[in-house]
């Protein structure tokens, strides 16, 4: 990203004194939708290189803080600063051009579409280099090239979430928000797509995740959030969130 | 049989008309999401620019054509914020309130043909621009260059839409948002800004059917535009709403339904015959004859 001139001169890598700033930071965000609150003053973030997973139940505001981070939501408060920036109340469009992108809830791919133009939508702000990233997502998923021509509604659940996947590093992305990737998917299914995740991870891509998967995603990322209603209540590595008695008794079943 | 077949050539240069009307209000429909009910009026509003100019530039039919363009682009464009403010107000995109807003720039369109343009008559195009001229006839088969003209930029037009829809970034965006709005919108598809793409191309389109209807019908009145968007609402939700293969299949037939109701029973009775029959066809799939897109 060879952007134009900030006041910070290491915008972006390093932070005060040098100390790598987070890829991702929120303080205090808030999101209503009417009356409703739905977050209430959330503060978390990424680090460069990680992996991190909020964990909450249904309604607890996970697919609302990625869906904000977005630019989706329009009554938000707090901040949400990206690579160095402040993008809170940017258009969604403008985020996925600086390296921004969510792979929605439900895969959310366009199912009367082929496979090749939902990848192709993802480059929709990016178009610079899309033969280029076309042939990186098919060199991850080959299976993708395979049924290129075909509509997506053809595909397996595991597909659909590979092609959501794939048509994310479309957008040539710097971090990706993965929304509950597990949802609908049977189990051995869940395991390729948390490998595909960690693979990804350890090519250099950033990840946050949401997810009700508690101890799927907790053994897959570096640290986690827990979420309940609008709040985070617990924040630490995972291997803290998995010993944790709440945790464990409210989501790993223990 | 020539009666049949001079009638099913006059369907289809009308029905060709037909189609790019609803072609325009589908793509309006899917893309900027609103119901533009009083697409046809603006169509007609243009070829009533056109004539304007034809008149006092010694009918130049570049001139009359390019104005025909230019004015329904710009309407088009200048009622695309009064949709987009309407629709924002509600919170979130409101369909209904389109179709009123939409009414509303019709009935003014009308009452505006009908107190400034040529005291309310109906206005004659020149010449230069008619194809009233038959270039082939055969026994009761006459085809004029007019039909020639419309069905031709008929198939091309269409062609070069489709074209447009399948092979490129911005035709790739419009299927997406016609698909699922807020999924395109997760996606970074700026609906905003694409629904504008959608607002212009349907004005171009608009400006290509008005001319194509002035080489046609070879004149224009303030209520046309009313009766063809009855038409082509009509159409479109025969052929399903918002599916745009439907409407080629439909708006063709309507076409050729009405010529031969002209030819056989009573041009008089055309519209009203047609209607029936598409009444039963809506009684009959509700959802339109190949299903609705929405």
């Amino acid at each position: 990203m060879a952007s134009s001139s900030t006041a910070a001169p290491f915008r972006g890598n390093r932070g005060v004194g040098g100390i790598p700033a987070p890829l991702l930071s929120i303080t205090s965000l808030c999101v209503s939708y009417g009356h409703i609150r739905a977050l209430k003053g959330v503060s978390l973030e990424v680090n460069r290189g990680e992996i991190v997973v909020l964990i909450g139940a249904n309604g607890a505001g996970k697919t609302t803080l990625l869906e904000s981070v977005l630019g989706i939501n329009a009554q938000v408060t707090g901040s949400v600063v990206f690579d160095g920036k402040s993008i809170r109340g940017r258009a969604a469009d403008r985020n996925v051009r600086a390296g921004l992108c969510l792979v929605p809830e439900g895969r959310g791919v366009f199912a009367s579409m082929s496979v090749l133009d939902n990848l192709l939508l993802g480059a929709h702000n990016n178009m610079r280099n899309v033969t280029a990233h076309l042939n990186r997502v098919y060199e991850w998923f080959p299976i993708l090239r395979k049924r290129r021509d075909q509509v997506a509604r053809t595909l397996s659940g595991g597909e659909r979430q590979m092609l959501a996947i794939g048509r994310a590093l479309m957008s040539a992305p710097r971090l990706i928000m993965v929304d509950e990737p597990s949802i609908g998917l049977a189990p051995i299914v869940v395991n390729d797509i948390f490998a595909i995740l960690k693979k990804l991870n350890a090519e250099g891509y950033t990840i946050l995740l949401s997810e009700q998967n508690a101890y799927k995603a907790l053994q897959c990322a570096h640290r986690g959030y827990v979420m309940e209603t609008g709040l985070v209540t617990l924040a630490g590595s995972s291997e803290r969130l998995l010993n944790d008695p709440g945790v464990k008794a409210a989501y790993l079943g223990a | 049989m020539q009666v049949f077949i001079a009638q099913v050539i006059n369907g289809l240069s009308t029905g060709s008309i037909y189609v790019l009307l609803v072609t325009g209000f589908n793509l309006l429909l899917l893309v900027a999401m609103i119901i533009h009910f009083s697409y046809p009026q603006v169509v007609v509003f243009s070829m009533y620019i056109a004539w304007l100019v034809m008149k006092y530039t010694g009918n130049s039919v570049v001139l009359g054509i390019l104005a025909a363009l230019g004015s329904s682009i710009l309407l088009s464009l200048i009622s695309a914020p009064l949709f987009q403010k309407v629709m924002k107000k509600r919170g979130e995109v409101d369909i209904n309130t389109s179709m009123v807003l939409s009414m509303g720039i019709g009935m003014i369109i009308t009452d505006v043909l009908s107190h400034a343009f040529n005291n309310g008559l109906p206005i004659a195009f020149p010449a230069s621009l008619v194809g009233s001229a038959p270039v082939l006839r055969v026994g009761l088969i006459s085809v004029t260059t007019g039909q020639v003209w419309s069905m031709g930029i008929g198939i091309v037009v269409v062609s070069l839409f489709f074209l447009l829809l399948y092979r490129t970034r911005a035709g790739r965006a419009f299927r997406a948002i016609a698909e699922d709005p807020s999924g395109a919108r997760l996606v970074g598809i700026p609906l905003l800004r694409t629904g504008l793409y959608s607002y212009t191309l349907s004005g171009l389109l608009g400006g290509t059917i008005a001319v194509m209807f002035a080489m046609l019908l070879g004149y224009a009145s303030p209520g046309l535009g009313e009766q063809v968007a009855h038409k082509v609402l009509a159409v479109s939700i025969i052929a399903g709403l918002g599916n745009l293969v439907g409407g080629l299949f439909v708006g063709l037939g309507l076409g050729i339904l009405e010529a031969l109701v002209q030819g056989y029973v009573s041009g008089s009775w055309s519209n009203a015959i047609a209607f029936v029959i598409m009444l039963i066809i809506i009684l009959v799939k509700p959802k339109g004859l190949f299903g609705s897109k929405l």
